[in-house]
Parts: structure tokens; C-alpha cells; sequence
């Protein structure tokens, strides 16, 4: 069993190495559909990373060996976390009690770096980026754990891949919790992978973007492993989404796998559609949003667990 | 008051502008725009002798320019600044400086207009710059991260707070007026209607002005008519355009894209009348080049009656949306006195409350018998100036729709001579961005001596400047769009 554990993991990692950029390729093909374009094919952010892989690294003269440290790190803390998802309820590459905390630090570690290397290079457009990108950490990491966390609250399971095990939506108190639960993270999600309303991914207005100014100065393969983290970094959090309603019948059958298709191309959809009809909020209300996502989650822990 | 007052496109012999001395020169300026009046230009009457000045101030209240002139001593090029006290005069002198070698004493803000860094006596111009601990600076530009034009902006920033912008232009300086000057009368037209590539109408038809005036030709009105619907066409496609940016600079995308189709079919229409989608080559001197014949109208009129139920509809959804009010609305505010102290024109005036369109105050070709409607905004944010652009395209659909099936038979163009020798004219025009001047000299012989053109940009690029004091950096781009102004049309 354990050898067959060890190949669903690998393989569910190769499903998200492989299938990241095809999922942003989607999202973007139904946005520009949505607005009555035609729209790049699905298969689009596959060339630009091959592009982008062939081009030659050019390095800004202020940089320092962070900035050549910083897309290595971003992209081995991507494909550690992937490892640690529960694709389709298979079994994770790696999974032990407390990996939860290791699945947000990882991921943190990697905005560190990322931060790090927006300030290294010294220009005021990164650092600005760096800035509110840190900002908006702060905000970020309750949601995290006013969701997951809650779950593991009160399942007393520590591991990501036992938490959605445990999930179970027999009765409607419980079913209302991990809905809710559900609502907050897709904040969490379109927030950590700078989506609209808090970032848009298409812009060319350097001073509104957040995410994307940080690697304003950054080429060719240093760019790839950047671009390439973030389409991992997506998938994560859309798998983690979806992963609220395995219940609802995804599993490692041809049925189950199916269903689990469909609830990911239902996610992008919805992704599409609220970046084709809402417009970015101010940046100073940004907080606001997500400090609302964080007041979900604590009282929706509050009411479940008094109401118990 | 000393001075020469004409109407607008009206010629004039350059003798009758009285000359005078210094202090009653500058006396009489003072006295006019203490009046109201308007400041609209400030040059060399002579392209190769530069010390006789000639003013230009316009008074919306009689439709008219008041023209005077002084002979400076030559080497003592020098006067005492207005923009002290008038702030709409610091632009023109710098330029005056910048270009003739005067002096402007006591300028309160001498900063090169065209050239990067270095100021007329040539030594190095230094950006306005806060020092301190938690200030910082932001430069951006002249290349952006969009393919937009040239500029350079620094702001002077607190966190995501901006205490300052200093726009530095310059990069498109193709020396249009110099062009203009030395270039055969064919080509004058194709100069201007690249004087700034977004309003080809508007420069093709205040240079038309000039010359038609010059030359005493008479446009049949058959041609006035088609010009003035070629010029609400380009209207309607340039705020299309920008209503667009705005959403898109949101990240509204459904309103975004669908502005943008509209706007296609908007300058489709001027494809159909002229050949070319921005309307180059429709204007001739004396008339157009091109009939509104049945088919062009079936067109134009299609294509008209989509837009204006479209864009109904997209409006309603673009300004019912709660996240694109909170983004438009308390944005971007420009006082309404620092957009009169500034003598801001056009669209950014007009959301400021303040009531100018150069088609009323200074009505010129089909415009003196179909009038339009005047509208204004009295907030001065983002949201006034995006709700005064829809609301700009229903009147310009109005009189397209109706003088679309009515316009007058006869010519389409009058026979167009050489100019009057010694002569001169002022020409405005409302462009789309607002009042586009162009002034023309003549020598004894016909020949041009002189030629100034004013985009309505060369002013309201202040505007920005005011908008985003005391505003976020992240909403930079947003007022920047609101405005829409030309870098080229300032460059010229």
C-alpha cells in the first residue's frame, strides 16, 4: 500500500505541474469569451513559458545573489506545497501531522524571497510592490487559518490531506460551516494568487499592480520559474477549493475523477466571470476585503462551535 | 485697452495690431484677465526676429481676441512674470523662454517645457524634490510598461500617499510649427492632421481655419456641415476610447471591451466618409474632399443607431456597478479655482463646473447655425469627467442624428488662392480634448512668418498635477486616463 500511496502522490503532483498553466490558459480564454473577444487559446501560457525558458536571464547591475536565489526558492516552495494536496482525495507525496502549518510557512518562505528580491534590485517600483505585497500578508494568513484551521479546529486533524478527509457534509450544520468555510477561501485564493478584485493579472499600469511590479525587472528563465510558480500557486488554491466538496462525489474512480474535472472547470468559470464583471478595489479598501473574509471565518467558527 | 479685436478665423492686416510700449503691453494683459479673459498666446511675431512680442487673449464673453504687440530693445529681452499673479501665464512664458530666449523675471516656477533637463541658460533643471526620512520618490517613464506615448512623471511620494507630480514632456517634439512653416501649402493639412494622432479633425480643421481665412475662401456649407459631423464622430470615437481606458484601468473588463467595440464602429463611420478611419485626407482648404452620399449615410446612420442603444446600455451598467463608483467617485479632484487660475479648456474644465466650449464661446463654422448643447460637472473627479464624456457622446449623437438626413446641397469645395500678404488670423477649434488654437502670420509676401499651435493638453497636463495631490499612487493611472491628455499634442 505504502508504494501505491508514494504513486497516487507522484502522480497527483505531476497532475498539477502539468495542468497549471492549461487552468490559468482556461480562465483567461472564458474571460476574453465572456467579453466578446476571441481570446488567446487555452494552450497560450504553455508558449510563454517555453518562450520565456529559451530567453536569455538578464539581471538588473544593483541585483544581488537574492535575486538569483529568489525564483529557485519561489519554485521548489510551489512544488513542495503541491506535493502536499489532496488532488481528487488521492494520497499526497507528503503528508504528516502538522503539515498544515508547513503547507502556509512554505508558501510564506517564498513571498519572503520574492519580497526580498523586489527590494534587491533597488528600484522604487519593486519596492513599492514589496510593500503592499507585505501589507497584504498580513491580512492574508488569518483567512488561512480561520478556514483550514478552523476545520482542524475542531476535527483535531493537522494534516492537510486528513482535514478534507475528514469532511463530510451529512449534517446541515457541518455542511453550512465548510460552505462558508469555502466562501472565505476562494478570498484567500483570488487574494494569494493576485487575482481581481484585489490584483489584476492583465494590467500594464505599474503603479496600481501589486504582484506583477515586484517582477517588473526580472527576464527570461528568472521570469519562467516566477510565471510558472504562479501557475502552480493558482492550481494549489483552486485544488484546495474544490477540495470542499469531495464529498459531493470526487474520488479516484472514473466518476469520481470526472466529477473532480468538473468542479475545477466550475471554479474557473466563476473565476472568469467575477474577473469580467467586477472592477478592482481601491487599494486602501483592500483591507477592508480581506479582514471581511477573516470575520467570516471567526464567526463561523464561533457560531459552530457554541451551536454545537 | 490698446488692442486688436478679431473674431475667431477672422484675417486681419498685421499693422492694425497697435504696437506699445512695455508697461502698457503688460498693463493691458493684466487688466484682461483680471476681466476674465483668457490667456491664450504669447510669441514672437517673427520667427527669425524675436523681439517683437504679440499677445493673443481671449474673451468668451464678446466671442473675440484682443491682439497687441511690443517691441522689446534688442539684447533686453526680458519682462517682469505674470504667473505670479496669473498662474495661467507660467506655461507660456516658460515656453517663450525656452524657445526665444526671453527672460521672465521673478518666474515662480522656471522649468523646461519641451527639452528634459536643461533650462534655458543652460544649466541643469532640477526636479522638485521633498527630503526626509519616510519620503519617497517615484519615477516614471518616459518608457512605460503599456504601449502608450512618451512622458516622464516623478512624484514625490509617503508610502502610497502623493504629496507631489512633476510631469517632464517633450519626447514627441517633431518641431510641427517650424514644419509648417517651411513645408509647401499641400502639405500643411497632412502636418496637421498629425499634430497629435488622436484628434485629426480638430487640428485638421483650426489649420483649415487659418489658411481659408487667409486666403479669403468661402466653404460652402454643404463642406461646414460634413466637417462638424466628421469632428462629433471623432468626439464620440475618442471618448468611446477613453470611457474604455477608464473601465479597463479598473479592471471592469465587460465594459472595457465593449467600449471598445463601439469605438470601432464609430471610427468605421469616418472610414466610410473619408477612406480613413481617423479622418485623414477629408479635409481640403475650402471645403471636404469627400460627398455624403446615400450609401455613406446608410453607414454612418447604422452604425450611429447601435452605438447610441449600446452604449445606454453599457453606461447604465459601467455607472450602476458599486466597485467602479467607489473607484470613480472623490478621485482625482481638481479644485474648480485651480482649473480657472489655470485656464484649464475643454472637457477637464467642464467637469470642473466651469461653463467653456469653444463651439459656443467662440462658435465657428456649422456651429454658428446648429448650435450644441453645453454640460458641465460640477465635481471635478474621476466620476464627473467619465459621466461628462457619456453624457458629450448623447449630444454629439443628437447632432449627428439630426443633421444626418438634412445636410445641405451645393458644393463641396470653394476654390482656395494664395494668403494675403502681411496678414494674420486666430483660429480655435473644440477638439474633443477641448480648444485647439492655431495662429498663422503672413509676410509681404503671402508667405507663412509664423505659426503657433495651442493643443488644449499644453494647459491641462497641470490638471493632472492638481488631481493627484493628496491622492493614492494606485490610483495614478486612473486620473491620468480620466484626463486623456496628448503627449504630442504638447510636444507638437
Amino acid at each position: 500500500m505504502a508504494l501505491m500511496n508514494i504513486f497516487e502522490g507522484l502522480a497527483s503532483l505531476f497532475f498539477v505541474l502539468l495542468f497549471a498553466p492549461l487552468f490559468a490558459g482556461l480562465v483567461n480564454k472564458q474571460k476574453a469569451m465572456m467579453t466578446g473577444r476571441v481570446g488567446a487559446p487555452v494552450w497560450q501560457p504553455y508558449y510563454d513559458l517555453f518562450k520565456l525558458f529559451r530567453k536569455e536571464t538578464i539581471r538588473a547591475k544593483s541585483a544581488s545573489f537574492i535575486s538569483g536565489l529568489s525564483p529557485a526558492i519561489n519554485f521548489a516552495a510551489v512544488i513542495i506545497a503541491a506535493s502536499m494536496l489532496p488532488v481528487c482525495n488521492a494520497h499526497p507525496l507528503i503528508s504528516f501531522k502538522g503539515d498544515i502549518i508547513l503547507f502556509a510557512y512554505i508558501l510564506g518562505t517564498a513571498r519572503f524571497f520574492q519580497i526580498l528580491a523586489a527590494m534587491d534590485i533597488g528600484s522604487s517600483f519593486e519596492g513599492m510592490g514589496a510593500s503592499r505585497e507585505a501589507s497584504f500578508a498580513i491580512f492574508v494568513e488569518p483567512i488561512f487559518f480561520f478556514t483550514l484551521g478552523s476545520i482542524a479546529f475542531i476535527t483535531g486533524f493537522t494534516s492537510i490531506s486528513d482535514i478534507y478527509r475528514s469532511i463530510a457534509m451529512d449534517r446541515m450544520s457541518y455542511t453550512v460551516f465548510i460552505v462558508v468555510c469555502s466562501i472565505s477561501f476562494f478570498i484567500l485564493a483570488v487574494t494569494e494568487c493576485s487575482r481581481m478584485p484585489v490584483d489584476d493579472p492583465n494590467t500594464h499600469l505599474e503603479l496600481t499592480m501589486i504582484h506583477e511590479v515586484m517582477i517588473l525587472d526580472n527576464s527570461g528563465q528568472d521570469l519562467f520559474f516566477y510565471q510558472y510558480s504562479g501557475n502552480i500557486k493558482l492550481l494549489i488554491y483552486i485544488v484546495l477549493e474544490t477540495a470542499f466538496y469531495y464529498p459531493l462525489g470526487a474520488g479516484l474512480t472514473a466518476v469520481g475523477v470526472t466529477i473532480f474535472a468538473l468542479n475545477i472547470l466550475f471554479v474557473s468559470f466563476v473565476l472568469a466571470g467575477v474577473e469580467t464583471v467586477t472592477s478592482r478595489f481601491k487599494l486602501k479598501d483592500m483591507p477592508h476585503y480581506l479582514l471581511f473574509a477573516a470575520a467570516i471565518g471567526i464567526l463561523n467558527l464561533l457560531i459552530f462551535t457554541f451551536n454545537k | 485697452m490698446n488692442t486688436l479685436q478679431v473674431s475667431n478665423g477672422q484675417a486681419y492686416l498685421l499693422k492694425d495690431i497697435p504696437v506699445v510700449k512695455k508697461d502698457i503691453f503688460f498693463g493691458d494683459i493684466i487688466a484682461g484677465l483680471n476681466k476674465g479673459m483668457k490667456i491664450s498666446a504669447l510669441f514672437p511675431a517673427d520667427r527669425r526676429d524675436k523681439s517683437a512680442l504679440i499677445c493673443v487673449l481671449a474673451d468668451p464673453a464678446s466671442s473675440s481676441f484682443r491682439l497687441s504687440k511690443c517691441v522689446f530693445e534688442r539684447g533686453k529681452l526680458s519682462f517682469e512674470s505674470l504667473a505670479n499673479a496669473f498662474p495661467q501665464a507660467a506655461g507660456l512664458e516658460n515656453e517663450l523662454a525656452e524657445d526665444s530666449g526671453y527672460v521672465p523675471l521673478n518666474h515662480p516656477w522656471p522649468r523646461p517645457v519641451r527639452k528634459q533637463d536643461i533650462m534655458p541658460d543652460g544649466s541643469t533643471y532640477n526636479f522638485y524634490k521633498l527630503l526626509g526620512d519616510e519620503v519617497h520618490e517615484v519615477a516614471v517613464g518616459p518608457i512605460h510598461a503599456g504601449v502608450i506615448e512618451p512622458g516622464h512623471f516623478r512624484f514625490q511620494c509617503h508610502g502610497e500617499y502623493i504629496f507631489n507630480l512633476e510631469i517632464s514632456l517633450g519626447y514627441q517634439k517633431r518641431g510641427v510649427e517650424e514644419l509648417m512653416i517651411s513645408s509647401g501649402p499641400g502639405r500643411r493639412i497632412v502636418l496637421a492632421e498629425s499634430a497629435a494622432g488622436d484628434t485629426v479633425m480638430g487640428h485638421a480643421l483650426a489649420n483649415a481655419g487659418v489658411v481659408e481665412a487667409l486666403s479669403g475662401a468661402n466653404v460652402p456649407l454643404r463642406a461646414q456641415v460634413i466637417r462638424a459631423m466628421a469632428e462629433e464622430l471623432e468626439r464620440i470615437a475618442m471618448h468611446l476610447s477613453g470611457l474604455g481606458g477608464v473601465a479597463n484601468d479598473i479592471g471592469f473588463a465587460i465594459a472595457a471591451s465593449s467600449y471598445g467595440r463601439l469605438r470601432t464602429l464609430m471610427i468605421n463611420s469616418l472610414g466610410a466618409l473619408s477612406g480613413s478611419r481617423f479622418g485623414r485626407g477629408l479635409t481640403a482648404y475650402g471645403g471636404v474632399n469627400f460627398d455624403f452620399d446615400r450609401d455613406v449615410i446608410n453607414i454612418i446612420l447604422a452604425n450611429l443607431e447601435t452605438v447610441s442603444r449600446d452604449v445606454a446600455a453599457i453606461n447604465k451598467c459601467l455607472f450602476s456597478s458599486g466597485g467602479s463608483m467607489q473607484r470613480f467617485e472623490k478621485t482625482g479632484i481638481v479644485p474648480k479655482h485651480a482649473a480657472r487660475d489655470l485656464a484649464f479648456s475643454g472637457l477637464t474644465a467642464r467637469a470642473c463646473g466651469i461653463e467653456t466650449d469653444t463651439r459656443i464661446d467662440f462658435p465657428y463654422g456649422a456651429y454658428k447655425y446648429y448650435p450644441v448643447s453645453l454640460m458641465t460637472m460640477p465635481e471635478g473627479d474621476v466620476f464627473a469627467r467619465t459621466k461628462l464624456r457619456t453624457l458629450e457622446i448623447e449630444e454629439s449623437l443628437r447632432f449627428l442624428f439630426e443633421q444626418i438626413e438634412t445636410v445641405p446641397g451645393g458644393e463641396l469645395k470653394s476654390k482656395c488662392g494664395p494668403m494675403a500678404g502681411s496678414s494674420g488670423v486666430v483660429s480655435v477649434v473644440e477638439g474633443w480634448r477641448g480648444e485647439i488654437l492655431h495662429i498663422a502670420l503672413t509676410d509681404e509676401k503671402g508667405e507663412l512668418s509664423q505659426y503657433k499651435i495651442k493643443d488644449p493638453s499644453f494647459n491641462n497636463w497641470y490638471a493632472l498635477s492638481m488631481a493627484v495631490r493628496n491622492a493614492a499612487i494606485s490610483d495614478f493611472p486612473l486620473c491620468n486616463k480620466s484626463f486623456d491628455l496628448s503627449y504630442a499634442g504638447h510636444d507638437l
